[in-house]
């Protein structure tokens, strides 16, 4: 696992117990994890144990402190990997491991945000149906026939900001038809996790 | 059902074979005026005749098809337009042979909602992201073509395998509702 130059700089901040007592580095360390996961990034930064710290000092540290967590996560690194890393960095023991533990605390959630990066096609989430029985309409009488309307609920993408639900009218014959090859997609889904 | 003017006086029986089959084609096609031209000339009347029977077939048919009138009331509404038994049953003959086309044309002509045509599947795995690395993502992605306004639309569409299965579920209930005693009974009751 590498870390730019820049960062590295950050790091060798964070590890100068001179710069960075061990209250500052604790709190650095949450604010960081927390402006990535939580997207707040001024709180953070507000902590009193940061007070004494110089603005930029602090600016600098904090961003090679997410770029580290962002790394690890990215590479799915292990504790040994990111280790090194830091070693590296002329950080002592005690603050690897420290950094090492809140990481094991957020990896999940981090692997989940780093996992929703990236485009794809709209994605369903939910599926809403209704059913009708047609009588007449003003060119056809007596037409008695049952008519499904299906909406598929689609997550709002930030990028189209518009409704992207699909809905459609289908016969019970279609909607037949539809099902079907839905669980032809299950069944082989299921084959292939056995594999 | 009150049959049309144009049907006033009795046409002779060829001249409705005729004029019946002009207005099967009208409907089927639309207008069709050199058939109208050959047909005058063929029967000896003038073009105008031909257009007016044409058209008081075609809404004599039209009429009766889109509320699917039954025999007897097909007959006793033309009764009196004082035709002999012999170009009655052929009126009668038209509608009763037409009838199911020209309902299905007239469906056409019903509002429409975008409808299903098909749906392809294809399943992936998302291995890696310039995000994350080593990942193990199942995912099904579906390609729904519809029926939109005489053009066809397709959807590309994505889900993940909890959903689909939640998809499933939901759509099979929906279909299984008609079979309920409620829908049942409304259908019956329809009839």
């Amino acid at each position: 696992m590498e870390l730019s130059a820049y960062a590295q700089g950050g790091w060798r901040l964070l590890g100068d117990p001179r710069r960075f007592p061990r209250r500052a580095y604790c709190a650095l360390l949450r604010a960081a994890l927390r402006s990535l996961l939580l997207g707040h990034c001024r709180e953070g930064l507000d902590d009193p144990d940061l007070k004494d710290i110089d603005p930029t000092v602090l600016k600098h540290c904090h961003a090679a402190a997410v770029m580290c967590i962002l790394e690890a996560g990215k590479q799915k690194a292990d504790i040994s990997a990111i280790s090194t890393c830091l070693e590296d960095c002329k950080l002592d023991k005690e603050r690897i491991e420290q950094f090492c533990t809140e990481y094991q605390k957020n990896k999940d959630a981090l692997e989940i945000l780093l996992g929703s990066i990236g485009r794809s096609p709209l994605h369903i989430t939910d599926v809403s149906w209704s059913l009708e029985y047609q009588i007449k309409n003003n060119q056809l009488h007596k037409t008695y026939q049952p008519s499904y309307l299906v909406t598929l609920n689609v997550e709002e993408n930030s990028d189209s900001g518009s409704h992207p639900d699909v809905s459609f009218s289908c016969t019970m014959e279609q909607l037949q038809d539809l099902v079907g090859k839905l669980k032809d997609a299950a069944k082989s889904l299921e084959r292939a996790s056995q594999m | 059902m009150l049959p049309p003017a144009s049907l006033q006086e009795e046409p002779p029986r060829a001249a409705v074979g005729e004029l019946g089959r002009l207005a099967v084609e009208l409907l089927r096609r639309g207008a069709a005026p050199r058939a109208y031209e050959a047909a005058a000339r063929k029967l000896n009347i003038d073009i105008d005749t031909v257009q007016h029977g044409v058209e008081g077939l075609t809404y004599l048919l039209t009429e009766s098809s889109k509320v699917m009138i039954s025999e007897t009331d097909f007959q006793d509404s033309i009764h009196v337009l004082g035709f002999s038994d012999e170009l009655n049953k052929l009126l009668l003959q038209l509608y009763l042979d037409n009838r199911k086309e020209i309902r299905s044309v007239l469906g056409e002509l019903a509002p429409k909602l975008p409808s299903y045509h098909n749906l392809e599947w294809r399943l992936d795995v998302q291995l890696a992201s310039r995000s994350l690395r080593q990942q193990i993502k199942p995912a099904v992605t579906i390609k729904l073509h519809l029926n939109e306004k005489d053009d066809q639309t397709a959807h590309v569409l994505q889900t993940d395998p909890s959903t689909l299965l939640h998809l499933i579920q939901q759509l099979e209930q929906a279909l299984g509702e008609m079979k309920t005693n409620h829908c049942r009974r409304i259908v019956r009751n329809m009839k």
